[in-house]
């Protein structure tokens, strides 16, 4: 006996990105059979396929030698090594100096010893990403790039004045130096006088959250760097205003975010400059009049871009004309039409609006042109990141009208740092809620609707492994909602995700797992995540990835969890070797995520018990039983709750049910159960089911009862949620089956609960199984073994026994009635005919009773129950088979072959002839007849 | 693909709407071995080479003859600059074209790129590269070895050296 239940959960986003992969693009559009080289790529297996592809007749180190070089140009770093590891002349082609002028070593850890094993191969680099502080050390002190013309670094929080002091000194021929988005708070006006100093061709400059940037080192840049022309100073404390003007090279400038400017001594001194032509002082407070000044006394500015500025916004929404005057100056605003001022850039060109972003507009047009668009897509792109983050109020009709569809033509941009910035940001303005993992549907939505997803996937394809992740967290998150998730699943998203989670990058992977895990809560798309192969991709995750790499385990157990719901898939995660993977983890993982998560899956692996073997599997890994029971005890309420679904399911099997009970089990769950009081509904409901699935064996269900399980579940069937309550009646109908434990039922004031929820809940299921309950105590069992004994005045320990029988049999009663029709059961007493009755069968039958299974005991039980003087419990015994055995029910013919067994026949048609019995108890004993034969011809035939 | 009309010469087909175009002049190749290919002017000038020839102005009645490719690769590399000709608009179809293109045998790719490289069909040569760095991606150095018929040509301290220099990159 015990319900079986199939649970899952969806999550998503979080991480960063790194490397490489593209596998199997081509052999995926390919519908010809596999036979040569992609093909044999594409199978995976091994040896077989990779002797039919090499070939001993052509050498391929005779290629021309730009081809080879082509050939490096497509590969990740890691599978450049290992192609210039082959042989010395595929080493020499892959030292070229063509394939190290520019590096990205974000994905790499990256330390003085690996800056100076590059260094010889770095004597051309002219431009270099970087990610983190150390790698900027070691990138200054050991790699010796002398010819290094831009560098771009992220993730520098703990940069400090030396680091980028010697950064700069090292690398004087610098023309381009940009350092964010997190803040520099250790950096100061010092570092920044060195950089003037140095790099003395330095043409750009941005950076993130310095403290203070003062007059002085604003004026050694507009001293020493005479074409200085791009500057940024992003989110900065104390920026000096006027100084700025001093820089007359200046012709781009942001000052996004910075809080702190005197904005009338900034447009006073800004208009001077004689070759500014765009400002951007999003999200800032500056004033309507600020920017008025600005549009104009400034002679050569073009454009102003004032993203999120309250000031503005306000000036606007109370006169929308304010700017209207502006001398084809154009000013962006949240409220303006972006695309369509962007577009006036144009003149005498008809340019779609929505296309304005394409370089094809503007490559061509005047350089003045192409440079400001590449800069305000550049400062586009960090805006409305920033936007997304802090993810303001009132924003919706910006992100619905026109930032969805910036964001996409961002996607498309020629300069990769936008494009994963721009799906960066898309993967984050939808998320509305990180806990619950809720996405907003009118901007996911819209991010379909302008066609962003096959941007999206195509963006996850490209060989960049940052493009790669950040890609793949957009989608991943997208695909919360269904109606994107199908798009994604239709336009090949669940093999890209497939190929990615091979990706040997962990964010890659991670966020790979991550679509999968959502992906796979559409019913529909598991089976399409197993056909791609995801279901092996995701559970060599687990074997590939170390413990430590809690978010790849997590979203790969969590999307495995998910898969393994399903009857097919989860056969086979049990053939990839998912199980043993799952175990290993619930074995040896440490992190809570992923066992809460290792645990669920496992929980639904074995919730198959009737159609797979993977119940009895899971029972077979060494040790499994054991770190689930351990894990109860764990400190994290989710994990608990999981450990107490799976251990539920597990107890299924009879020989896991015992070895759960050997490995203590027993008294871990009645601990759990006695805890989780105040804890959630899932961990409530869970703690009792595994209760319940224990005590189908008498040992258990008495050993329950001694160590104290009755109390709690008591309490759990007084729970006001019915999944709860309707578990704690199932565990307590079990348990109710032993005298001693139908005892402490009673001893713990048990009868007024099981009668209150056999009266009132609203769940047939806890209805009736709170009567049977009842039923087993009251049955004269009880009475016999000890009450009779103890107290001859029917009171025992201050419970009146009497009066607590005569309340359970009065509201047994009652319950039994509710599924009586007066005018049908004496129809149906009064015919013969198999229709009256299959109409009351109809009328009485309780849907999810028949997932109950019973055993010869308890329906010997039963029958002996139809023989009780008290003609209630004759009725309710008779109404209980008939549940049991009603034709279609899932263990109708196991519980009809017991009642053959124990010739309940003869005792039934008794029953059913009772002059003294009630129209009820007579009309059910007939249709368990009637269901006898009908389940005997179904297995005669 | 490639059917021989009756005067012996090959026409190689493709997309639907080849060599009909009235606009469009054809001209003669000749492979190594000396079998004569009909194509238009318009997919003959995909190749950079060829291209280059007709600028130039040498490419007559005679028809040009390219020593470097032979027959059945030729006529390979024709049918691609044929499809790509006619249909440059559908994406899919030529994806689809592209990925049946070069699921061929190992050696035969080799013989492709090589054409292609010789011939400057710079669409083709992308499609070729990316084929041989899909196949490459995520191998080990001996399974690449393996996949290319090469031979460990390094003495044991240039081994160490190499995987020193090369160790960042696995991290």
């Amino acid at each position: 006996m015990t319900t079986r239940r199939v649970r899952r959960r969806t999550c998503r986003e979080k991480g960063k990105g790194k490397e490489v992969v593209e596998e199997g693009r081509l052999a995926e559009a390919s519908s010809s059979p596999p036979l040569g080289w992609v093909a044999a790529e594409e199978d995976g297996d091994g040896d077989a396929g990779r002797a039919a592809v090499c070939g001993e007749d052509v050498d391929w180190t005779l290629l021309p030698d730009d081809t080879v070089l082509q050939l490096f140009g497509r590969l990740s770093y890691r599978d450049r090594g290992s192609l210039g590891s082959t042989c010395r002349t595929w080493r020499a082609l892959g030292s070229s100096p063509c394939l190290w002028s520019a590096l990205d070593l974000r994905a790499h850890r990256c330390d003085t010893e690996v800056a100076a094993s590059l260094a010889s191969r770095c004597a051309g680099l002219r431009r270099l990403r970087l990610r983190g502080h150390e790698a900027a050390m070691a990138v200054a002190s050991s790699l010796r790039a002398s010819g290094l013309r831009e560098v771009v670094a992220d993730g520098c929080r703990g940069l400090t004045d030396a680091t980028l002091a010697v950064l700069a000194a090292r690398h004087e021929a610098l023309e381009s130096l940009q350092i964010g988005p997190e803040p520099l708070e250790r950096v100061s006006s010092d570092a920044l006088r060195h950089v003037a100093l140095c790099c003395s061709s330095l043409r750009r400059l941005r950076l993130s959250g310095l403290r203070e940037a003062d007059a002085d080192a604003i004026g050694a840049l507009a001293r020493y760097c005479p074409l200085l022309e791009d500057v940024a100073f992003l989110d900065c404390g104390t920026v000096d205003e006027a100084a700025i003007g001093d820089i007359r090279s200046l012709r781009f400038l942001s000052v996004a975010g910075c809080y702190n400017l005197k904005w009338a001594t900034a447009s006073a001194s800004w208009e001077q400059l004689p070759s500014l032509v765009a400002v951007d002082v999003s999200r800032t407070d500056i004033s309507p009049s600020a920017v008025s000044r600005l549009i104009s006394h400034s002679k050569t500015l073009e454009l102003i871009c004032a993203l999120n500025c309250k000031f503005v916004e306000e000036e606007q929404a109370h006169s929308p004309t304010t700017f209207s005057n502006s001398k084809g100056k154009l000013v962006l605003t949240i409220t303006s039409d972006i695309f369509e001022s962007v577009a006036e850039l144009f003149p005498g060109k008809v340019v779609k609006e929505q296309g304005v972003f394409n370089e094809c507009n503007w490559r061509g047009k005047s350089k003045v042109l192409g440079e400001m668009m590449i800069w305000l897509e550049w400062i586009l792109s960090q805006s409305l990141l920033r936007i997304a983050e802090s993810n303001p109020y009132g924003m919706d009709d910006f992100w619905l009208q026109q930032g969805t569809s910036m964001l996409l033509s961002l996607v498309k941009s020629s300069q990769e740092d936008v494009q994963e910035r721009a799906a960066t940001t898309l993967a984050t303005f939808v998320v509305i809620d990180d806990e619950t993992a809720n996405v907003d549907a009118a901007r996911s939505e819209a991010v379909m609707r302008d066609g962003g997803i096959p941007l999206l996937l195509d963006l996850a394809r490209s060989s960049r492994v940052s493009a790669q992740s950040e890609a793949a967290k957009a989608i991943a998150n997208l695909s919360v909602n269904a109606k994107v998730a199908k798009v994604v699943a239709d336009e090949g998203g669940i093999t890209i995700f497939t190929n990615l989670a091979k990706s040997m990058n962990r964010s890659v992977a991670e966020e790979a797992a991550g679509g999968l895990w959502n992906l796979s809560v559409g019913e529909e798309h598991k089976t399409a995540i197993a056909g791609a192969g995801g279901i092996k991709a995701l559970v060599d995750l687990i074997f590939r990835w170390p413990a430590g790499t809690d978010g790849v385990l997590e979203r790969a157990a969590g999307a495995l969890a998910n898969l393994a719901a399903d009857d097919k898939c989860s056969l086979e995660v049990a053939k990839a070797g998912g199980v043993h993977a799952l175990v290993t983890l619930a074995r040896s993982c440490k992190l809570e995520g992923v066992l809460e998560q290792a645990a669920r899956a496992l929980a639904n692996l074995a919730a198959h018990g009737d159609n797979n073997t993977n119940n009895a599997a899971v029972g077979q890994e060494a040790g499994a039983l054991e770190a689930l029971v351990q894990l109860t005890c764990s400190q994290n309420e989710g994990v608990r709750q999981e450990v107490a679904g799976a251990l539920w399911n597990l107890s299924f099997d009879d020989k896991n049910r015992e070895a759960i009970a050997a490995a203590g089990g027993v008294e871990a769950l009645v601990s759990l159960a006695q805890q989780c009081l105040n804890a959630s509904d899932g961990l409530q409901e869970r703690a009792a089911g595994a209760l319940w699935g224990l005590s189908v064996s008498e040992a258990n269900s008495i050993a329950i009862g001694q160590e104290g399980g009755v109390t709690p579940l008591l309490t759990m069937a007084c729970s006001e949620v019915e999944d709860v309550h309707e578990t704690a009646a199932g565990a307590l109908w079990n348990l109710a089956f032993y005298s001693s434990n139908a005892l402490r039922i009673v001893e713990e004031g048990g009868v007024p609960i099981l009668v209150h929820l056999c009266s009132s809940s609203g769940s047939k299921m806890a209805r009736f199984m709170s009567a049977l309950a009842l039923a087993y105590m009251f049955d004269g069992r009880m009475n016999e073994a000890a009450i009779l004994g103890t107290s001859s005045e029917g009171s025992f320990k201050g419970v009146n026994v009497e009066g607590a029988r005569r309340m359970a049999l009065k509201h047994i009663e009652i319950f039994v009635l509710t599924f009586s029709d007066p005018q049908v059961f004496s129809m149906a007493a009064a015919s013969s005919a198999p229709a009256a009755l299959s109409q009351v069968a109809e009328a009485v039958f309780i849907q999810e009773a028949g997932h109950l299974r019973c055993s010869g005991a308890e329906v010997g039980r039963f029958i002996a129950m139809l023989r009780n003087p008290t003609p209630v419990l004759r009725a309710c015994a008779a109404f209980a088979l008939l549940q049991f055995t009603i034709p279609g029910g899932r263990h109708a013919v196991h519980h009809a072959g017991l009642l053959q067994k124990a010739g309940a026949a003869r005792v039934l048609r008794a029953a059913a002839a009772a002059t003294s019995a009630s129209i009820e108890a007579k009309v059910f004993a007939r249709i368990v007849l009637r269901n006898l034969e009908h389940n005997q011809a179904g297995t005669s035939t | 693909m490639a059917a021989t009309t009756a005067d012996g010469s090959k026409v190689v087909g493709g997309g639907e709407k080849s060599n009909v175009d009235e606009e469009s002049k054809m001209i003669t190749l000749f492979s190594s071995d000396g079998e004569r290919f009909e194509v238009t002017q318009e997919a003959a000038a995909m190749s950079q080479t060829i291209h280059h020839m007709m600028e130039d102005g040498c490419v007559d009645d005679e028809g040009v003859h390219l020593p470097n490719v032979g027959s059945s690769i030729l006529a390979m590399v024709i049918e691609y600059c044929n499809r790509h000709v006619a249909s440059p608009d559908e994406k899919e179809d030529i994806r689809s074209f592209d990925a049946g293109f070069v699921n061929v045998e190992h050696h035969t790719l080799f013989d492709i790129i090589r054409a292609a490289n010789y011939l400057d069909v710079k669409e083709l040569m992308d499609l070729c590269c990316q084929t041989v760095a899909d196949s490459i991606k995520s191998k080990s150095v001996e399974e690449i070895r393996e996949l290319f018929g090469i031979v460990n040509d390094f003495t044991p301290e240039e081994e160490a050296e190499i995987r020193k220099e090369n160790q960042w990159a696995f991290e």
